[in-house]
């Protein structure tokens, strides 16, 4: 009796397989995908679903122009839990889905491995948000990003320390990612010998507790704190050095904008610093890009302009170049001069943007400020 | 700073130490090792912010805060102690009799079970606890702390304190330590052992959600993930300590979150873990029924 039952549940399976594969074979040609990955769940989620609903946006809108090259675009997002040994997974699974392009990932631990997969199989990549510069050095030409690199803002996060506040004793601390390492390393680079590094040291991505490696911190007595890593940890961070009673400023890179790094860090927020990309002219694609995306998926957290343009771009040089071949995209996409949400980008010869500009922010009354506006 | 982190450590370790008593008190009567607990520390976590989230909105934590943190905690007790005792009945009562590797799977099953439950029903993003702590605290000869560390320090050494006497002094406790010794006996001796195992399961899961409230409120935040590390920290302590003996998981708890703070205060973070598990190793090699363990012959089951 139980044989039979599990065989008719077998064969009900092998039937429904079967198809569904003949579903998805029927209707292959008739759309054209393309994929996005990043960290849709975790504690990054709120990020990365920005990044995905910026994504999400630009393809509707495409859809309801009637699609590209007369065909429906379908949108394959995959979750790679900021986690690099998932990303690789999550980059093959979404070749073997024969995407056109992607858009991600977000981490650059996760787009650094997962570009290589790429690369092989010639599919453009544009990431939004992956700001280590070693990801357009790899000598692959299907890399792309929308936003800057860690060499230019760890110039102005150096520039602002030494320059602006003035100060020298500092203490580093990285979270011990491709990011969050290359970030510090950038940043002490660029600072040259006008610092003395005091302390320097990596925490772990996921801890919660950063006290024993704070009370090293406190003894040493630096001026300031800087961070390398995401807003979870820094917030964190934040917290409880002013819990252990020290007083020296917190300072970051793009990874602490964010308003989990408000939630987390709560009233010790006040005061830190951190470099995001500058605040853009307005444009019309921008005024609209935030009037359908606030309407649609409220306030923007970070990367959703970025990975908006990046989609426009995948789309714009689909249609432009007639053609889903990865290697001609390519060429579109290096050549292309696009007037985007975040002003107009261009590429240079390694898929870097040919204006990226870096500023100051710091949190008041539980907002991010471009630090000009404090004086 | 040595103070200081001695303070950490403790605060640390004191969280470690309520959270493997529920191993270690499974393992000792089910020599099961409950993969599950973590994500019950993790529950307890989550109920944790809901209910005082829930207080604050009726505004009681205005009027007494110390009155909505018991309310919190008690709650959120009984709430894990109960999600303890059902995971007991449904993923390891039926396979009691089973081969022992069967229970292990079913409790990372139900372990994944729940981490995707909290994930759907919850969201996938971080929880932030309301911010109704303010980070104040005293100050002892260039050391701080906050009396939230105070509150879970001695919090956690009553609870500790009275489970040992609840095991030492009462029937009930006299019941569970036989049953840990020899099942089969303690059943002819007539005692009600799937009374026992409940027992054991309620009190385990209860202390693991104290120690989940107790770490929301200190660090703030919360997510589907959290019990997996505090879980493997945990277990890795209820070993060192000698897996099945209680004092040894109290002992275990406290020395990891020492080491960890002194590891990572004064040699580097970037090791942290590597001083945790590092000590988990050697002890296995040197004395592999842990520091308060008894050596067992060939045990019957």
């Amino acid at each position: 009796m139980k044989r039979t039952i599990l065989l008719i549940l077998f064969s009900l399976f092998t039937i429904h397989y079967l198809l569904f594969t003949d579903i998805g074979c029927a209707k292959k040609e008739d759309v054209i995908k393309i994929g996005t990955a990043g960290p849709f769940t975790g504690d990054q989620a709120r990020i990365g679903n920005d990044m995905k609903n910026g994504v999400e946006l630009a393809v509707s809108e495409w859809n309801a122009k009637g699609g590209v090259l007369g065909k429906k675009i379908v949108l394959l997002s995959e979750d790679d839990r900021h986690d690099p040994k998932e990303a690789v997974a999550v980059a093959n699974k979404l070749v073997s889905l024969d995407v056109v392009g992607v858009i991600g990932h977000l981490n650059s631990s996760c787009t650094k491995p997962a570009s290589r997969i790429y690369n092989e199989k010639s599919v453009p990549m544009i990431t939004p948000a992956s700001t280590n510069p070693e990801i357009t050095k790899q000598g692959y030409n299907n890399v792309f990003r929308t936003c800057g690199r860690d060499d230019q803002q760890g110039t102005e996060l150096s520039k602002f320390v030494v320059d602006v506040l003035k100060k020298k004793k500092i203490a580093i601390l990285n979270d011990k990612t491709t990011y969050g390492q290359g970030l510090a390393e950038e940043f002490k680079k660029s600072a040259n010998n006008k610092i003395e590094v005091v302390v320097s040291e990596g925490v772990t991505q996921g801890d919660q507790d950063f006290k024993p490696v704070l009370t090293k911190i406190k003894s040493a007595n630096p001026e300031v704190i800087f961070f390398g890593g995401m807003h979870t940890e820094g917030g964190l961070i934040i917290k409880q050095a002013k819990e252990l009673g020290i007083k020296a400023p917190v300072i970051g890179g793009d990874g602490l904008y964010g308003s989990t790094f408000l939630e987390v860090a709560g009233p010790a927020a006040e005061g830190a610093y951190m470099a995001f990309f500058t605040p853009t002219a307005e444009t019309e694609v921008g005024r609209n890009f935030v009037k359908s995306y606030t309407a649609k998926y409220g306030e923007i957290e970070t990367y959703a302009p970025y990975a908006y343009d990046a989609t426009n771009i995948l789309l714009k040089a689909i249609a432009e170049s007639k053609t889903t071949d990865g290697k001609k995209l390519i060429d579109a996409i290096r050549k292309m001069k696009y007037e985007g949400a975040v002003g107009t980008i261009e590429y240079d010869e390694n898929g870097d943007i040919k204006k990226a500009g870096y500023t100051i922010y710091t949190v008041k009354d539980k907002k991010f400020i471009t630090y000009d506006k404090v004086k | 700073m040595l103070l200081q982190q001695i303070i950490n450590g403790l605060t640390l370790g004191a969280v470690y130490a309520l959270i493997a008593l529920g191993y270690t008190m499974v393992y000792g009567i089910l020599q099961l090792i409950n993969f599950a607990h973590g994500e019950v520390y993790m529950l307890g976590a989550y109920l944790g912010i809901i209910i005082l989230g829930f207080l604050t909105s009726i505004g009681l934590t205005a009027i007494s805060l110390p009155l909505s943190i018991s309310i919190t905690l008690v709650l959120s007790m009984l709430f894990c102690a109960a999600y303890g005792m059902t995971i007991e009945r449904i993923a390891y009562k039926p396979l009691r009799n089973a081969p022992r590797l069967s229970p292990l799977i079913s409790a990372i099953g139900v372990s994944i079970f729940l981490q995707n439950f909290v994930m759907l029903s919850q969201g996938a993003t971080d929880k932030v606890f309301p911010p109704i702590l303010k980070a104040e605290g005293l100050s002892i000869l260039n050391a701080r702390i906050t009396f939230l560390q105070i509150f879970i320090i001695i919090a956690s050494i009553l609870m500790m304190a009275g489970l040992h006497l609840f095991i030492m002094k009462t029937r009930l406790g006299k019941a569970m330590r036989a049953t840990a010794q020899d099942r089969k006996m303690a059943v002819l001796l007539g005692i009600d052992i799937d009374r026992v195992i409940s027992i054991t399961f309620i009190i385990g899961s209860g202390l693991a959600a104290a120690a989940g409230v107790m770490v929301a409120m200190y660090y703030g935040l919360v997510n589907y993930f959290i019990g997996y590390v505090a879980g493997i920290k945990a277990f890795t302590a209820a070993v060192i300590g000698g897996i099945g003996s209680i004092p040894g998981a109290m002992l275990g708890g406290i020395l990891l979150g020492l080491l960890e703070a002194f590891g990572a205060g004064y040699i580097s973070s970037e090791y942290k873990d590597v001083f945790a598990f590092g000590l988990l190793i050697i002890i296995l090699i040197l004395r592999p029924e842990g520091l308060l363990g008894k050596q067992f012959g060939e045990r019957s089951k």
